[in-house]
């Protein structure tokens, strides 16, 4: 009688002890910072309430302009000449209604995209506080982002001789280390304005100059830039990327695109 | 006298517990039973007491309400001090105890426990496990976030796909036609109030039996359970050869089930706990839901039967498993309980083993689902786009913009549903390339509609570049022989 109850107290001294040692085990986790502490704000919020720059440009942006704003398929963003070129009022049209004639998608909730106009300008000032160091363009004589007036398109062929020709071609069938922007399907999938962007601020991310850079000893002027803008956007076929342009517009029509991954 | 022992008899005196604890704890077990291979039931045991000491402490505050669910969880999370350590215990309590109880399940089953006379003690834990996965998914419902809503709704239309009864039951299990408030109720009540109860009346009872039938002894070759003899035999192997079982084989049982809290604090502590993710609201198709760990492999299995086979493995395969789990017993109730005379039931609890570890793999980075944000999200790596041309690198614009990346990685980057894309000129001639992309085949869809010659022939174009300099391009076959023949 005497044993056994002894051994039940045993039992429970050493329930007890395994406890506190238990407890003194996870107690002193308690005070300081763990690891699994959740963070302010919850954990996902909703789409619409993220404004970090970060997140917007991680899941937006980068996949056509490069993670850090720069050697991506598309626009050179992180360049501190085009930043200077471009005022906030254009950014935030082209991220809210994309960039018309070029792949540049419209992000803003009122063209069925899924920024909100807070999640526009959150992008817009932190494009900024990333990558404009000051107007680098001050002092330069630099042309202006949107051309004043049309080009002349005749005029165009003796510019783009002289400035672009040496990089890009000098004729269709002789290539040149910068590759041809005479192709008619490349031409088709750009506007002006990318390349008036690309002519003033250049892609110093693939070894383009900007406008300063592209002949010997002197910077080109505005009426060279828009000619040969305006030239070149001559050169595009009436029957882009069809492989017999004479039998006129047999391949499919450009329909809008479908979401393609509905299933 | 003491004062304490003087109340002690005071109690005693009257409630009378202290011969029949003493008998039972007391009673001896075979020797080689006090095994390190015995301490997971006793675990699952103080899961179940850690999840209702915890539980009771969320129930405080939890509200079990639509409005406010997520909102008192915000609570817990980031203002109540351990509020989410507190969480954290209770959501990896609930992982750690489905674990240990299908530790114990495999254990049971491959040492021969569920044979005579313990046939009831087996059928009694068959439900168990079903009540413990019945926690572990009204648990995950009580987070009421998006995937917990997401959840409902996938059990809302597997219940619907019951004949004849399936829209009342949708109505019964929803409290409605759709997801709402009376849910969340339905939901609070099962989780807090019918299955525990259930489950702890069924605990006590299989309990109950493990102390009168005895803790199964260790599985000897040749040592044949036969219904005439079984009972004589292993008290005569308890007694000859025995222990009691406190002290002899509790300390084993208080150590492991020590460990096991220790590990559920220690996960608590580092991984913190479960969401809530974001708010439950439907409007919201940014998301993508998944189910608990426990769940993921029936996650992947949907995901991989042909839609048509879905309805059938849903409604007809639960029953069958439930069915054969509770027949065992009464098939394979006699016999040998060593597994080394029992191959196929050691198969049998390899080939689950193997399926479930491979489904919840997959389950946790679902290559079948697209994503969602690739094509805007997922960058090119950089030796994928430089001494690329104009043209090509519009095609990349294109690659993107088409939200071909959602099903196909680059770097590593993008979705799984294709192929990956970095070296597919190896792979593939231009023709093969246009033909993919204009008509698809195989699980992807044909862009020749939404895509304009010129963007074909841009995105193609870049295509043709995805391959290492070290190796040449993809030629058709054909051309060789034609070439060959002309000469
Ligand atoms: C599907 C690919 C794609 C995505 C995603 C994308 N862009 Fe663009 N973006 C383009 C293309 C293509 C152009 C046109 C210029 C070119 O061809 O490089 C462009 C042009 C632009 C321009 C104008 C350049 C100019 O000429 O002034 C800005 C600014 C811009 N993008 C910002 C953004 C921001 C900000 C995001 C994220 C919200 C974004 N883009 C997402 C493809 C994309
Ligand atoms: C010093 C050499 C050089 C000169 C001069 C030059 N470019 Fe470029 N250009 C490049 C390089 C390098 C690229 C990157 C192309 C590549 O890597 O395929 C490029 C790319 C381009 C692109 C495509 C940008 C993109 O986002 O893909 C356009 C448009 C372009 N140049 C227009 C012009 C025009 C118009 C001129 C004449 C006014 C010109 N370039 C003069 C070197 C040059
Ligand atoms: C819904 C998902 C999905 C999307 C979106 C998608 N694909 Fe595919 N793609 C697949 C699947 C699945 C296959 C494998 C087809 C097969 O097995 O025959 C595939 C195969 C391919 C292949 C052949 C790869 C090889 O190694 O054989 C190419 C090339 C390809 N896709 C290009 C594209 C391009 C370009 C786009 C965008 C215009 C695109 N895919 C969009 C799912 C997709």
């Amino acid at each position: 009688m005497k044993t056994r109850s002894m051994l039940s107290i045993m039992f429970s001294a050493r329930f007890a002890f395994c406890a506190v040692l238990l407890l003194t085990a996870t107690l002193p986790f308690a005070g300081c910072r763990l690891p699994g502490k959740p963070g302010e704000g919850p954990e996902v919020p909703r789409p619409e309430q993220v404004t970090n720059f970060d997140t917007l440009y991680g899941s937006n942006c980068a996949g056509c302009h490069g993670a850090n704003g720069q050697n991506g398929s598309a626009m050179n963003l992180a360049n501190p000449t085009y930043q200077s070129l471009v005022d906030d009022a254009t950014l935030r049209d082209v991220i809210a209604n994309g960039e018309p004639g070029t792949l540049m998608p419209a992000f803003g909730t009122k063209q069925g995209g899924m920024l909100t106009e807070q999640q526009i300008d959150a992008i817009v000032a932190g494009l900024r506080a990333r990558w404009n160091k000051g107007n680098v363009l001050a002092g330069q004589n630099a042309p202006a982002y949107k051309a004043a007036h049309a080009g002349d398109a005749a005029k165009g062929e003796q510019a783009y001789q002289t400035a672009c020709a040496q990089c890009h071609e000098a004729a269709p069938q002789k290539p040149a280390q910068g590759g041809s922007i005479r192709d008619g399907s490349f031409l088709a999938l750009v506007n002006e304005q990318t390349i008036r962007t690309t002519v003033i601020a250049g892609r110093p991310d693939l070894g383009m100059p900007d406008w300063r850079g592209l002949v010997k000893g002197r910077a080109l002027s505005e009426d060279e830039i828009t000619d040969v803008t305006a030239w070149l956007m001559a050169q595009k076929p009436a029957t882009p990327g069809q492989p017999y342009p004479g039998a006129g517009q047999q391949g499919p029509a450009r329909i809008p695109t479908p979401n393609p991954v509905k299933q | 006298m003491a004062w304490y022992k003087n109340i002690y008899d005071w109690l005693e005196h009257r409630l009378q517990l202290e011969g029949p604890i003493k008998h039972e704890i007391m009673h001896p077990v075979p020797r080689k039973t006090a095994s390190w291979w015995y301490v997971f039931g006793s675990a699952s045991f103080v899961l179940l007491m850690l999840q209702i000491v915890t539980g009771i402490l969320l129930g405080l505050v939890y509200a079990p309400s639509a409005a406010h669910a997520w909102d008192s969880l915000q609570v817990l999370n980031h203002d109540l001090p351990l509020g989410w350590f507190l969480r954290a215990m209770h959501g990896w309590g609930s992982n750690f105890m489905v674990a240990v109880v299908l530790i114990h399940m495999a254990q049971v089953f491959l040492f021969g426990a569920h044979k005579y006379p313990r046939e009831l003690t087996w059928v009694l834990g068959v439900f168990m496990l079903l009540m413990t996965l019945g926690m572990a998914f009204t648990g995950q419902v009580l987070r009421f976030d998006q995937d917990s809503y997401w959840g409902l709704g996938i059990g809302a239309s597997i219940m619907g796909r019951v004949p004849f009864i399936g829209g009342p039951l949708v109505h019964l299990m929803l409290g409605g036609p759709m997801i709402n408030g009376a849910t969340l109720t339905r939901f609070f009540a099962l989780h807090v109030f019918v299955i525990p109860g259930t489950l702890l009346a069924f605990t006590a009872m299989h309990v109950w039996m493990v102390l009168k039938l005895g803790i199964n002894e260790w599985p000897t070759p040749g040592r044949i359970v036969r219904r005439e003899t079984y009972i004589a035999e292993y008290t005569e192997l308890a007694h000859k050869d025995g222990l009691p079982f406190v002290p002899g084989a509790v300390w084993k049982d208080l150590v492991f089930s020590a460990a096991i809290l220790f590990a559920v604090a220690v996960c608590a502590a580092v991984f913190g706990p479960y969401g809530p993710t974001g708010t439950p609201d439907p409007t919201i198709i940014a998301t993508v839901p998944k189910p608990d760990f426990f769940f993921l492999w029936l996650y992947t299995v949907l995901s991989f039967l042909p839609p048509e086979l879905e309805t059938p493995f849903l409604l007809i395969v639960p029953p069958i498993a439930v069915a054969i789990l509770v027949a065992l017993p009464f098939v394979a109730g006699v016999g040998e309980k060593s597994w080394w005379r029992r191959p196929v039931a050691v198969f049998s609890v390899m080939f689950i083993a193997i399926c479930f570890g491979v489904f919840t793999h997959l389950g946790t980075y679902t290559p079948w689902s697209p994503i969602m944000n690739a094509w805007s999200g997922a960058p090119i790596p950089v030796e994928l786009l430089h001494n690329r041309t104009p043209l090509e690198r519009q095609g990349a614009n294109v690659l993107q913009q088409k939200q071909c990346r959602n099903c196909h990685q680059l770097g590593g980057l993008g979705g799984q549903r294709g192929p990956a894309l970095d070296t597919v000129a190896t792979r593939l001639t231009e023709d093969q390339l246009i033909r993919q992309v204009l008509q698809g085949g195989g699980n992807m869809p044909a862009y020749g509609a939404a895509l304009s010659p010129a963007e074909t022939t841009a995105l193609v174009a870049y295509l043709k570049t995805l391959r290492p300099h070290y190796q040449p391009p993809a030629v058709d076959a054909s051309r060789g022989v034609v070439a060959m023949n002309t000469k």
